[in-house]
């Protein structure tokens, strides 16, 4: 009897969707090192990480907010918003990138803030807000730059820092890292978490249940504008340049991480693991593809198609395991 | 914590393939690039019919000097896009990168990584910084261009009038330029001629039709349309279509023959001025070779550039030269 129990927790933990999704990854790194050109290369690993920073940051505060049911479509125009408010106070407030870092940290909080307010007071679909804060963050940046201006005069050691390295890796390696510990920490290891699915999963069971939804949706909200804040200062660190078009569309392929990840868009189910794993698969298809140099001159469209058929076929191998192990119930009452 | 074990798997792992083996992807590198030379080359974007005009010439001039021609840039207007594309060439391990830069700053960053790893740097269409660089492919100078289109708009406007101006980015370095040099010329030699207007049309055919209508309707003496972006060019054509005032407003700007010989046979735009785009994308692969095969030395006057001939250099800027004027006459004979 233990046995086979213990055979069933083997196959069931096998089915997961992080499993899949990581035997896909997996496959991936595999399939571009054997044909790709230079792909597993210590300079090239460094490539994707640096390259997907920003969208695993938005995707690992995506993900909570999806939990609890929500959906932030500002952060990509956020991102823009900050970055370009970042580079104006280096580049004319005079601020040294420390200070004038803090203080776009505090304006990303006081962003997600605002949406958390619209949401939670008022108690507008959280689709609906961030839809207008993503018009309104974007507007913003371009008026603030008149569409035109564009800073680029920072610090050259802000510079070194985007596009440099600590023991081998990155330095958005490390803080993308830290980020990921301290959401994990935060969504599988702290009552926080907890109440997240449970408002995720039924906002009004969680209500009556005494915790403090409101609250606890609007946690979600802020945390998301302080990274995508954090976000914006390492993508003008890396691009060196803030613009006004900085991160447009970025929340899109945030969402998409998320939901690859095995986080479900209705919300209560979801891990932060998975997550990672949506933006590392994401990350290895469209680099990959640029390796191969049969088709590196269209790989960029191939891996917009290819994302969508690694979507579909995440998903639809997760639905499977669900079946599969529905059936498996079944067949063990009738037995 | 079984959950946190697989995490810390998955990463290992990852390193795992991610970091073993750079000396044996090396040499696969090596022994398969033998010794042709492999030239990645980045328009802006994609999908411009300009740019893949540039890309025809290109691929031509790969066949005449036998190179591997590697073509990929943005499709969409993501900031950050040339510059992850050029740091993947640089670990794709490929001998010249050639690039029309769209931010001149941010790009630079990743092109002077470039040249620290030892792989030649060309500009072609939109310079980056001159330090990031060894040559620029200049398709024509600025002042050229301005002169050219400012002459034709005064004479299509008979001297005298309002007239606008519809530009990809306010932002594009090379359009600024060209902006710059109209203002220089409009004061110079046209006093009687007002610029009323710079609207941007993010290189995109339908918002410069919609800015078209809006700067008709908001200035009824308007009499010459400029628009200095290809996409713009039928865009604006469009808009004075619509508005029923083809002859009365006239259009002018730099585009493709192509995409603009029905408007100019119908008469709704009078002169489109471009320099031969299929010979930008062949000199500059040209150049590219040249330079990777150290016939192209900082400090040349002149180069060989295969078909091209015999082709001057204007210290770092190496210029295809005069731009044309296509009109109704002569549209027919070019078929980019």
């Amino acid at each position: 009897m233990s046995s086979s129990s213990k055979l069933n927790g083997w196959k069931s933990a096998l089915l997961r969707h992080e499993s899949v999704l990581l035997f896909l990854v997996l496959l991936e790194a595999f399939y571009f090192n054997a044909v790709g050109r230079n792909f597993a290369t210590a300079d090239n690993v460094g490539n994707i990480i640096r390259h997907s920073t920003e969208i695993g940051l938005l995707a690992l505060v995506m993900m909570p907010i999806i939990l609890t049911g929500g959906i932030d479509l500002s952060v990509g125009s956020l991102l823009g918003l900050c970055a370009v408010l970042f580079g104006k106070m280096c580049q004319e407030g005079g601020f040294s990138p420390l200070v004038a870092g803090g203080i776009t940290l505090c304006i990303g909080a006081a962003a997600g803030g605002f949406n958390a307010t619209l949401i939670t007071w008022l108690r507008l679909p959280p689709l609906i807000v961030t839809l207008g804060t993503y018009s309104l963050f974007r507007g913003l940046a371009e008026a603030i730059t008149k569409g035109t201006a564009t800073y680029s005069k920072f610090p050259q050691a802000f510079l070194d820092f985007g596009n440099g390295a600590l023991l081998g890796l990155p330095n958005q390696a490390w803080i993308l890292l830290a980020v990921a510990m301290g959401v994990w920490l935060l969504i599988h290891q702290t009552t926080f978490g907890r109440s997240f699915r449970a408002i995720g999963f039924a906002p009004e069971g969680a209500r009556y249940a005494g915790l403090p939804v409101e609250r606890r949706v609007a946690m979600a909200y802020v945390l998301a504008g302080i990274v995508a804040a954090l976000a914006a200062i390492l993508f003008t660190a890396r691009v060196t340049q803030a613009r006004a078009d900085a991160g447009i569309g970025y929340e899109l392929l945030a969402v998409t991480a998320v939901v690859l990840g095995g986080t479900s868009i209705f919300g209560g189910t979801g891990t932060v693991h998975g997550t990672l794993l949506g933006v590392v698969a994401v990350a290895i298809l469209s680099n990959g593809l640029s390796r191969i140099l049969s088709i590196s001159n269209v790989s960029r469209e191939l891996s917009g198609m290819l994302t969508g058929a690694l979507l579909v076929l995440a998903l639809a191998s997760g639905l499977l395991s669900k079946y599969i192990a529905a059936w498996r119930a079944r067949r063990g009452v009738a037995g | 914590m079984r959950k946190l074990f697989l995490l810390i798997t998955t990463l290992g792992l990852i390193m795992a393939t991610g970091c073993n083996k750079p000396s044996e992807s090396t040499n696969t590198a090596g022994s398969g690039g033998g010794k042709k030379l492999t030239i990645a080359f980045m328009p802006k974007s994609k999908g411009n019919q300009y740019f893949i005009t540039c890309k025809n010439g290109a691929v031509k001039a790969a066949a005449d000097l036998g190179i591997d021609l590697l073509f990929d840039g943005p499709t969409n207007t993501d900031p950050a896009k040339q510059n992850e594309i050029v740091e993947n060439w640089i670990t794709l391990g490929v001998d010249v990168i050639a690039v029309a830069c769209e931010n001149k700053e941010g790009i630079s960053t990743a092109l002077r990584k470039a040249q620290a790893k030892g792989i030649k740097v060309i500009t072609f269409d939109s310079d980056s910084m001159p330090d990031a660089r060894s040559f620029f492919v200049n398709q024509a100078t600025a002042t050229g261009i301005a002169n050219v289109l400012m002459d034709t708009a005064a004479q299509l406007c008979g001297g005298e009038g309002e007239f606008a101006i519809i530009t990809a980015t306010l932002t594009a370095n090379n359009m600024n330029e060209w902006r710059k040099n109209i203002d220089l010329r409009l004061k110079e030699k046209y006093p009687k001629m007002k610029l009323v207007e710079t609207k941007p049309c993010d290189d995109q055919k339908d918002k410069a039709q919609q800015e078209t209508a809006n700067l008709l309707g908001a200035y009824p003496n308007l009499k010459c349309v400029m628009a200095i972006c290809s996409p713009a060019v039928p865009g604006a054509a469009e808009a004075v279509k619509q508005a029923g005032k083809v002859g009365k407003v006239k259009v002018l700007g730099l585009g493709l023959p192509s995409e603009n010989r029905a408007y100019v046979k119908d008469g709704v735009t009078q002169a489109v001025i471009l320099w031969k785009v299929e010979d930008l994308g062949y000199l500059t692969i040209a150049a590219a070779t040249a330079l990777a095969k150290g016939e192209l030395k900082p400090g040349a006057t002149t180069f060989k550039a295969g078909k091209l001939g015999e082709i001057q250099l204007q210290g770092s800027d190496i210029v295809l030269g005069q731009p044309f004027v296509f009109t109704k006459e002569n549209i027919d004979q070019f078929d980019f």
